[in-house]
């Protein structure tokens, strides 16, 4: 069954149709909602639509769209101002919540979205030991190596860097428990809720929940002098920055980036640099080839191959 | 004649009452539409300055509030916590009919705020601290209007109370 979170957040209606469909919470990947279009999910890795095999697929509605809205913002849109701009919001549990519709320009940037007309739920898990498999390779005499993890969209990074952390944080056999400092920017790692991390993060762990991370690096290690620093999603040059900041103040750096490929992360603008420069230690390249959050690549500062899960190996 | 005296003070007593009671229910009026000024106002500055979700907003100001605006908010964020299968501005429609009816607020305030819900909760804080302005301002001038109209009335009424005790015991007698 799919737990009350999920299902809190979805309209009277779309709730009734996923409702009939006696779905695992653990399979349930995303789900879709297109004005006018059919109910769409992934579910173990697979399209699926809802609805009565009599009566055909369920067509999302206008007024669901807007009653998933609602709902997802707490009847409180005003407080994800923020987070409308980038076209997401994180509710509780770190969901992720797609949002496209038409945008609302004002001095050529993104101020807001209105008319919206499909929205993307997209299910946060908690994979414990999921990391275990990378511990070997990103540890040297019980010292943890700065560590970027890249991966396409969907490929379970986030949750990699999640059980990398409370690993870290709680301690291994590979590395002694380390403080832990979080900047939660889009609260998917922590799926923080009023401020408390709602997934094990582990004991050592602090979490800047909502924080642009270049700030949020900054004031974490000028408060809570973390040993390990994680972030999601580095890109910006402020993020680059910061990193090297943090890297020059001492601590570990774990972090995510979207890329396809070692060839593409070297073709992205600032990262280029940090890779020929060395910054990292250790590059986990993820895929989902035979299943999601599949190792395709384990790398060292200068490329070479540590580590490839091969087909079949369990997670 | 001590009898039709007795009973002639009596009624211009209960008359006067009633006058009196009735010109209280007017100054009761005006305090309680004050009272829900002043929750507006902290329902924007929790807004504006901590960005509180409304469930939130409503639980902080709710727990300092009297009754019945505390069983109202209180209530309010409970509903939005617990349930759903209704939207926000059926919520509040709801619950301010049912909670406020005994409040004391003018009839025609309640109408006013029940409908406000619908224009709770938009995308824009901005346009929500507007909104907010806006309503709080309509609340300002029916305010003026109810004090200017207000003293006449209590006048009236208390002059009726007596006058129409006066007018029976004369029907009477």
């Amino acid at each position: 069954m799919l737990n009350d979170r999920l299902l809190r957040v979805l309209p009277r209606n779309v709730r009734l149709a996923v409702s009939r469909e006696r779905l695992e919470d653990s399979c349930m990947q995303e789900l879709r909602l297109r004005v006018g279009k059919p109910l769409l999910m992934i579910y173990c890795g697979s399209e699926r639509m809802i609805g009565k095999e009599r009566d055909g697929p369920y067509i999302v509605t206008k007024e669901d769209v807007k009653e998933m809205l609602e709902y997802v913002g707490n009847f409180s849109l005003y407080a994800y101002e923020q987070e409308m701009k980038q076209g997401f919001i994180t509710i509780e549990g770190g969901h992720r919540v797609g949002i496209t519709g038409q945008a609302i320009i004002e001095d050529g940037r993104v101020k807001n979205l209105r008319h919206i007309s499909s929205i993307n739920l997209r299910m946060s898990h908690e994979a414990v030991g999921c990391a275990d498999l990378v511990f070997p390779y990103i540890t040297q005499e019980g010292r943890l190596c700065h560590t970027l993890i890249v991966s396409p969209p969907g490929c379970g990074k986030t949750t990699l860097l999640r059980d990398m952390i409370r690993q870290i944080s709680d301690g291994n056999r590979w590395v002694g428990g380390m403080t832990v400092g979080v900047v939660d920017e889009r609260s998917e790692i922590g799926g923080c809720f009023r401020g408390v991390a709602q997934n094990n993060l582990g004991i050592r762990t602090d979490v800047l929940d909502g924080c642009p991370k270049a700030e949020g690096m900054s004031m974490l290690i000028r408060s809570m002098s973390p040993a390990v620093l994680a972030v999601d999603e580095i890109g910006s040059a402020q993020d680059v920055h910061a990193i090297e900041h943090a890297m020059h103040c001492g601590c570990r750096m774990l972090a995510t980036i979207h890329a396809d490929s070692m060839e593409d992360l070297r073709k992205k603008p600032l990262i280029d640099r940090m890779v020929a420069e060395k910054r990292f230690d250790r590059y986990i390249l993820l895929g989902k080839r035979q299943r999601v959050g599949q190792v395709g690549g384990l790398f060292d500062s200068r490329g070479n191959l540590l580590y490839r899960e091969a087909a079949g190996e369990p997670c | 004649m001590l009898m039709k005296t007795i009973g002639g003070v009596i009624v211009i007593a209960a008359t006067s009452m009633w006058g009196h009671e009735a010109a209280m229910r007017i100054g009761n009026g005006y305090k309680e539409l004050q009272y829900l000024q002043k929750l507006l106002y902290l329902l924007r500055g929790e807004i504006l300055y901590a960005r509180s979700y409304l469930g939130e907003a409503f639980m902080q100001i709710g727990q300092t509030a009297k009754s019945p605006y505390r069983e109202w908010l209180l209530g309010l964020c409970g509903r939005m916590d617990k349930e759903r299968d209704a939207t926000f501005a059926e919520m509040w429609e709801e619950s301010t009919k049912a909670c406020l009816e005994a409040s004391g607020l003018p009839k025609k305030e309640i109408l006013r705020l029940a409908s406000f819900g619908s224009r709770l909760g938009i995308a824009d804080a901005g346009m929500q601290i507007k909104t907010l302005d806006l309503y709080l301002e309509e609340i300002r001038l029916s305010m003026e209007e109810m004090r200017e109209e207000m003293r006449t009335k209590i006048r009236l009424c208390h002059c009726l109370g007596v006058m129409s005790g006066i007018f029976i015991t004369v029907l009477l007698i």
